[in-house]
């Protein structure tokens, strides 16, 4: 195995080009030195201390970083749900604040309308937009076609599984046709298999329509698998650490996750993140409760 | 299978038909120990039934005396050689048999009122719907979207929540010399006493429910593109219908415990002027069954109300239970009282 010898940085010839292409397209989202500082008890803490970064269209962001990094502060500063204290965004140049249409956002918890049905809750930006009700009808079918609940329209949230939710929560995020996409965790609460599928139907929906994401997520395997560039924040205060190119092709697949490129970039991220924090795990005092013999180990 | 035979496993639902059984039962042990106190002769029974004067001048047919008395006369009688007296032992006039207070609920609404001036039962029971139904329709016109301005801007909860913690300490049957000099002696101040009574605990349950909306769905609905009138009406009042609905049932109960004292205020009217007039007609029997009467309209009327709240919120997980399951639930699992000292912090 010659994993080691592998670099994150190590582009094969048509990801190169795939990146030149990337960056070549116009920037949707600038985030300029967005910072965020709350007042603690003891004084001012800072969360965010000065974040940059820019999305390009159609790029799929990753942000990552350990407990505490303040990545779900800047992704909910990103939907407009808090204030950054300093700095700014610019969605296609023009300067930004406070949640809109143009920005739709998915969260960990489970927030469809109880009341509304499937199709219902995917109608229910259009209905605020003041869309008439037959053409929203229809575009919502549309969106739920998409993510493939179209027997479940009529269903109310309570009646779908974790995944199937989120997946109505994507449609009616998608159904104003935002800019970006902001996911803060959205798989967090799934269990592995559900995730997986998650992670696939998202890939699959990107590539179909004409969306920005920008992604949170803790899940290193996820950030490698899902996203074009991954910002990786470091905690206290939180900052950017690096800002990486995924080097794994596309289109992905869960095969690549034993692929020497995923792996190296993988190990990067966690030498990064965990690497960072010096100390090594503590061990629990040794006190032994059993007369029986060491037969566990 | 040890498991499921537990009577008293903890924090155990019981399967549906233990839990009919003992909601039965609830019903049927105070009416046994009733009917062990009114039909077996030799429990209390203080007092004797006169069926026989005898020679004791004082006595009458059908008067109760003390035991005591009874034997004490009877004695003398007896050495002086007169005849005894006769009777059989008895309850107290105010402690009727289960069979006397039935057959009063149903004697009350056939029997025409002593004066043709006083209202028949069910004009009386009517006239005190009324005046509940008043109340708090008035409390709920303005309580409600007050406590759900409350609940959603902290502008109007700071505004008035102080206010109105201090406010609800005050007995509202304290109002009622202020309630007669102000609005007269008729059904306004009534009404007066049930509104108060029943406004200012319902700003503060149902700010309370309004605040414990998910602020996730808010914060949904605003990345959505919602303004605040839409997060207001199509998110807020949405999202707390239910358990506003279940506030509302337990607030009516509330007003319910206001009614004897709100138709003190002014003229005496409605089901307590009957109370009042049966008690000193001395027909305790009516006096129970106008009683039974109050708790059988308020159990039923919020019985019916569970029953079409559950057929109203379609996209509850409960609304598919079937109507027995229902009932059963409402009988079996303790009602939840708004925790109204939440809301002040």
């Amino acid at each position: 195995m010659n994993d080691a010898a592998m670099n994150y940085r190590d582009q094969t010839a048509p990801v190169r080009e795939r990146f030149a292409k990337l960056h070549a397209r116009p920037v949707v989202l600038a985030v300029e030195s967005i910072g965020r500082r709350f007042e603690g008890e003891s004084g001012p803490v800072v969360a965010i201390d000065s974040v940059s970064f820019e999305a390009h269209r159609r790029e799929l962001i990753c942000l990552i970083g350990a407990s505490g990094c303040g990545k779900s502060t800047l992704i909910r500063i990103l939907a407009g749900l808090d204030e950054p204290t300093s700095g700014r965004m610019l969605l296609d140049g023009q300067e930004t604040r406070g949640p809109g249409r143009d920005r739709g956002m998915v969260f960990q918890g489970y927030t469809l309308f109880p009341w509304r049905t499937v199709s219902e809750n995917v109608m229910f930006g259009l209905e605020i937009a003041g869309t008439a009700k037959s053409l929203a009808e229809e575009e919502a079918q549309h969106w739920i076609e998409l993510v493939g609940l179209t027997r479940f329209a009529d269903a109310y949230p309570h009646q779908l599984s974790g995944g199937m939710k989120q997946r109505v929560a994507i449609a009616r995020a998608l159904a104003n046709r935002p800019r970006i996409l902001l996911m803060d965790e959205p798989f967090g609460a799934l269990d592995a298999q559900t995730r997986a599928q998650m992670q696939a139907y998202l890939l699959q929906i990107w590539r179909q329509v004409e969306v920005t994401i920008v992604f949170v997520t803790h899940d290193l395997e996820e950030a490698v698998h899902l996203a074009d560039r991954i910002v990786v924040m470091g905690a206290n205060p939180g900052r950017v650490l690096e800002i990486i190119e995924v080097p794994v092709p596309r289109p992905r697949s869960s095969a690549q996750f034993e692929d020497p490129l995923f792996v190296a970039t993988k190990r990067h991220l966690e030498h990064l993140i965990h690497g960072e924090r010096a100390a090594p795990i503590d061990m629990l005092p040794h006190i032994r409760l059993t007369t029986v013999g060491d037969d566990v180990e | 299978m040890a498991r499921t035979t537990d009577w008293l496993a903890v924090r155990k639902e019981l399967p549906g038909q233990r839990a009919a059984v003992l909601a039965v039962l609830s019903f049927v042990l105070p009416v046994l120990l009733w009917s062990f106190i009114s039909y077996v002769p030799f429990v209390w029974h203080p007092n004797v039934k006169i069926t026989q004067p005898g020679s004791v001048d004082y006595f009458q047919t059908d008067m109760l005396v003390e035991n005591a008395v009874f034997a004490q006369e009877n004695q003398r009688a007896a050495a002086e050689g007169r005849a005894p007296a006769a009777g059989y032992p008895a309850n107290p006039i105010y402690l009727p048999p289960p069979h006397a207070v039935v057959r009063a609920l149903y004697t009350g609404f056939t029997t025409p009122p002593r004066l043709p001036s006083e209202p028949w039962l069910h004009q009386s029971l009517w006239h005190s719907l009324q005046v509940i139904g008043w109340g708090f329709f008035l409390s709920s016109l303005f309580g409600v979207p007050i406590g759900i301005l409350s609940g959603t801007f902290a502008f109007f909860s700071k505004l008035q929540e102080p206010f109105l913690e201090f406010f609800r300490y005050l007995p509202a049957p304290a109002f009622g010399a202020l309630a007669v000099a102000v609005l007269g002696i008729y059904d306004a101040p009534k009404i007066a006493i049930i509104f108060i009574g029943t406004f200012f605990q319902q700003v503060l349950v149902v700010a309370n429910t309004t605040r414990k909306l998910d602020v996730s769905l808010l914060e949904a609905a605003q990345t959505l593109g919602a303004s605040r009138a839409q997060l207001l009406f199509k998110v807020v009042v949405p999202g707390i219908v239910v358990d506003l609905y279940t506030d509302m049932r337990i607030l009516l109960g509330w007003a319910w415990t206001y009614l004897i004292v709100a138709e003190l205020v002014g003229t005496t009217s409605g089901i307590t002027y009957f109370i009042n007039q049966q008690a000193r007609y001395r027909n305790y029997e009516n006096v129970y069954a106008a009683i039974m009467l109050i708790g059988i309209i308020g159990l039923g009327s919020d019985l019916v109300l569970a029953f079409i709240g559950g057929r109203l919120f379609p996209w509850r997980p409960e609304a598919r239970r079937s109507n027995l399951g229902r009932l059963l639930r409402f009988f079996a699992s303790p009602r939840a009282r708004p925790p109204v000292g939440e809301a002040a912090t």
